[in-house]
């Protein structure tokens, strides 16, 4: 069995729960975070549906005073990861250079962005309000923890469509296997902005009225902690899953277009299987990229079939519960580790060996998956 | 840790405000030409500064009108760098196997210029066409280089602001040194954005005449747009197919501030630790270090505190050694910075030529290392770093090395 990392901590800040636990219990009870858009969110869209953290708060965790400094994915961000540092009882202070964060993000950023061009476009330069500046970039919910919990070690943000967080889950398994670090957060967050949801929906990518085929936008953090086997193992940290596999794959694309590319599919599946040294029967779980765009969703379903046959893994769709976005990949990866480490999960009794595959495609030919054992 | 897989650069491509491709580029620097001019891609008449590192020439005249009506203009600098860079490499991307050959590159504000036509429509409540608005997404010229050469391996854009670019090197390196590449083109490209020209007006960090790197007199940066392409491959195929081996990526280091959102440790602890990180991970010595790429923005704290990093980073070797910044002629290309430095950083190894740091008059004592000033230099240079500092903290240095190899004309 290849290892590639060991995870020994897990977070989770989204409409469908505050920790990790909250998140996959109510993820298996089959509960959704999706709701019908108010009319002040749903303006002229034709998108009807949503699912955002309603009634946030970054309290008690973060003083009220402290937690005006951050946007509100920072705010995300830094509760998710301290979530995972705190369930892996992991100890930054004794080493900050050898733990770094990878958040994957669609939108970090938006909303400091859209406040700072409305000021700068609307009224003047030199009205343009200097404190959203700073929070404009996409890597400042990472760069916040980064700040938060002292970390010194290497610290990207990575944006590229759906699967973003699969691969800053990547970025951070070279990152420990080139002796970078022995620890990564890694992760994705992303923020609800009203102006990107407008642009989103224009160029036909949001499902609703109009549209049968396409995503429903979510928002929230969720975060992992990443170990090297031999780290985790030397301070006596109980595991969650390991991380053996991962693999990706390209389409040449439109930026923004779909590609539902069956061969592109099944070369990232089973690539992932193989880099994990295992056959499709060993898989038992399946987290699917499926988002509701529906080509896309074809696709996936029928490679699927294609590889494991009548053997098909049992599909937990997170999708369905907390709506698309960048940081939707991390929780998925969230809900394998927590699938593969909890008791009362959906597995056959007696079953040793247990196995989830997480699949996470995008737009524009971005195609990423990982495969995820037991401890 | 053993090395197996080396990684060279076989080939480069740049587009800046002193040249629309490498010969151009770097004749312009060892001249010491500045681009930084009044703006013309904007109204900047209200904005406290006039100037900025403007491209005046996109060489893309591969594109189809139809196709350069759907890109932003980063999505066409970024392409016409890259369509340098792959010529250069000689590699011939239809023969490759196309799922071994991925893009990386470092992104942004990118093609926010044209989205901000969307944004000032929308904001206004008043209907906009929406073709424009995903184009400042950061991740669209991954696609669009990928679309272009019909590549079919990882694809990955990097946004740590102004260490962007500089990041997606180092994963790039990483990709390929695991295995999970032969090739992969990676750099980045940014222009201009009244975001980002607005931004750093508000902090008051923009000079409003051209930047002035290191000089006591400094009153901040020039904002500036670039591309910056390079191809990086595995050594042993590059060199069995007798490419041009340009210069080795030794490695990098990535390092988290940990201190500020916007501003550098002045004790340079900090940007040292990101020094030493790609030192150790290069497997070179500070003595081995023969040249400095500074990130060198002009800002007040940013040039201090970069200087003490060296010399905390690089100890002794730091005084005797050359530290110059090309933002001084190109200004600060935030998200292709780290790129287009890295570019300069491969040629500076090659020609044996050190660009200066220009428009410097005035010595400061907490800037106090050899900056190159205003007149480029012959210099030996074996082992060369170029640094990159990032809001966030995000900082990143990245080490090239001379490689034995055939030369570019």
């Amino acid at each position: 069995m290849a290892r590639r990392g060991v995870i020994t901590g897990a977070g989770a800040v989204s409409p469908l729960g505050r920790t990790s636990h909250e998140f996959y219990r109510r993820l298996l009870a089959g509960e959704t975070a999706i709701r019908p858009m108010t009319a002040e969110e749903r303006g002229d869209l034709q998108a009807t549906e949503i699912a955002r953290y309603d009634g946030f708060t970054p309290q008690p965790e973060i003083p009220a005073m402290k937690a005006r400094r951050f946007d509100r994915g920072s705010q995300f961000a830094i509760l998710a990861c301290s979530q995972a540092v705190a369930e892996a009882k992991y100890d930054i202070a004794a080493d900050p250079e050898a733990i770094g964060i990878a958040l994957g993000t669609g939108s970090a950023g938006a909303g400091a962005l859209t406040e700072f061009l409305r000021v700068l476009l609307r009224e003047s330069p030199e009205a343009a309000p200097p404190f959203h500046f700073p929070n404009t970039v996409a890597n400042a919910p990472a760069s916040q923890v980064s700040i938060e919990l002292k970390l010194f070690g290497p610290n990207v943000t990575i944006t590229q469509k759906d699967p973003s967080a699969l691969n800053a889950l990547l970025f951070s398994a070279l990152a420990l296997s080139s002796g970078r670090a022995r620890a990564m957060l890694a992760g994705g967050v992303d923020e609800w902005n009203a102006v990107y949801a407008m642009g989103f929906d224009r160029v036909g990518a949001l499902r609703g009225e109009k549209r049968r085929s396409g995503i429903v936008q979510g928002e929230g953090a969720f975060a992992v902690l990443l170990e090297t086997e031999e780290g985790a193992h030397t301070r006596g940290a109980t595991p969650l899953a390991h991380l053996t596999g991962t693999a990706m794959a390209g389409v040449p694309s439109e930026p923004y277009r779909f590609a539902p590319d069956r061969t592109a599919i099944e070369r990232t599946v089973r690539g992932a299987l193989r880099d994990a040294g295992v056959e499709p029967a060993e898989i038992h779980l399946w987290f699917p990229s499926r988002n509701g765009v529906l080509e896309m969703d074809e696709a996936e379903a029928e490679v699927m079939g294609a590889v494991f046959g009548s053997g098909s893994p049992r599909a937990i769709s997170v999708k369905d519960a907390v709506g698309e976005m960048a940081a939707s990949g991390a929780g998925q990866i969230v809900a394998a580790c927590r699938a593969l480490a909890d008791q009362d999960g959906p597995f056959p009794a007696g079953a040793a060996t247990r196995r989830a595959l997480v699949n996470s495609f995008g737009a524009g030919g971005n195609f990423l998956a990982a495969v995820f054992e037991s401890a | 840790m053993a090395k197996q897989r080396r990684v060279v650069v076989t080939g480069m491509g740049a587009v800046t405000s002193v040249g629309a491709n490498i010969a151009e580029f770097w004749t312009n620097l060892l001249s010491g030409v500045c681009g930084i001019r009044p703006v013309t891609l904007f109204d900047a008449s209200a904005y406290r500064t006039q100037t900025a590192g403007e491209v005046t020439e996109i060489p893309d005249s591969f594109l189809t009108s139809a196709e350069k009506r759907r890109m932003s203009r980063a999505d066409r600098m970024g392409l016409a760098a890259a369509t340098e860079a792959v010529e250069q490499s000689g590699l011939d991307l239809e023969a490759e196997d196309p799922t071994r050959v991925g893009v990386i590159l470092g992104g942004g504000t990118s093609g926010l210029l044209d989205s901000e036509a969307f944004f000032e429509r929308t904001l206004a409540g008043r209907p906009a066409r929406p073709s424009r608005v995903l184009n400042h997404l950061p991740d669209a010229i991954t696609d669009r280089v990928a679309q272009r050469f019909g590549l079919e391996g990882i694809k990955s854009t990097i946004t740590t602001a102004c260490s962007s670019s500089a990041n997606a090197m180092g994963y790039a390196y990483d990709v390929i040194a695991a295995g999970l590449a032969d090739v992969v083109l990676t750099g980045g490209s940014d222009v201009l954005a009244r975001l980002t020209y607005g931004g750093f007006n508000s902090l008051r960090s923009v000079d409003p005449g051209p930047c002035r790197p290191f000089d006591r007199e400094r009153r901040g940066l020039s904002i500036g747009e670039a591309a910056g392409i390079l191809v990086f491959e595995e050594e042993g195929r590059a060199r069995k197919r007798g490419a041009p081996i340009l210069a080795e990526f030794l490695g990098y280091g990535v390092t988290s501030d940990a201190y500020h959102m916007t501003a550098p440790d002045p004790s340079g602890a900090a940007g040292a630790r990101t020094i030493r990180a790609a030192l150790a991970f290069a497997e070179v010595n500070a003595e081995d270090v023969d040249y400095v790429n500074a990130h060198g923005t002009a800002t007040a704290q940013n040039d201090s505190a970069e200087t003490a990093a060296i010399k905390v980073g690089l100890g002794e070797r730091a005084r005797e050694i050359p530290v110059s910044s090309i933002k001084s002629m190109i200004g600060h290309c935030l998200c292709a910075s780290g790129a287009i430095e890295a570019v300069a950083t491969v040629l500076t190894i090659q020609r044996g030529q050190v660009p200066p740091t220009i428009h410097y008059e005035n010595p400061d004592p907490a800037c106090d290392l050899d900056y190159v000033p205003n007149e480029a230099r012959e210099h030996r240079v074996d082992v060369a770093l170029s640094n990159s500092f990032a809001f966030g903290g995000n900082s990143s240095v990245v080490v090239f090395r001379r490689a034995n190899g055939r030369s570019i004309p």
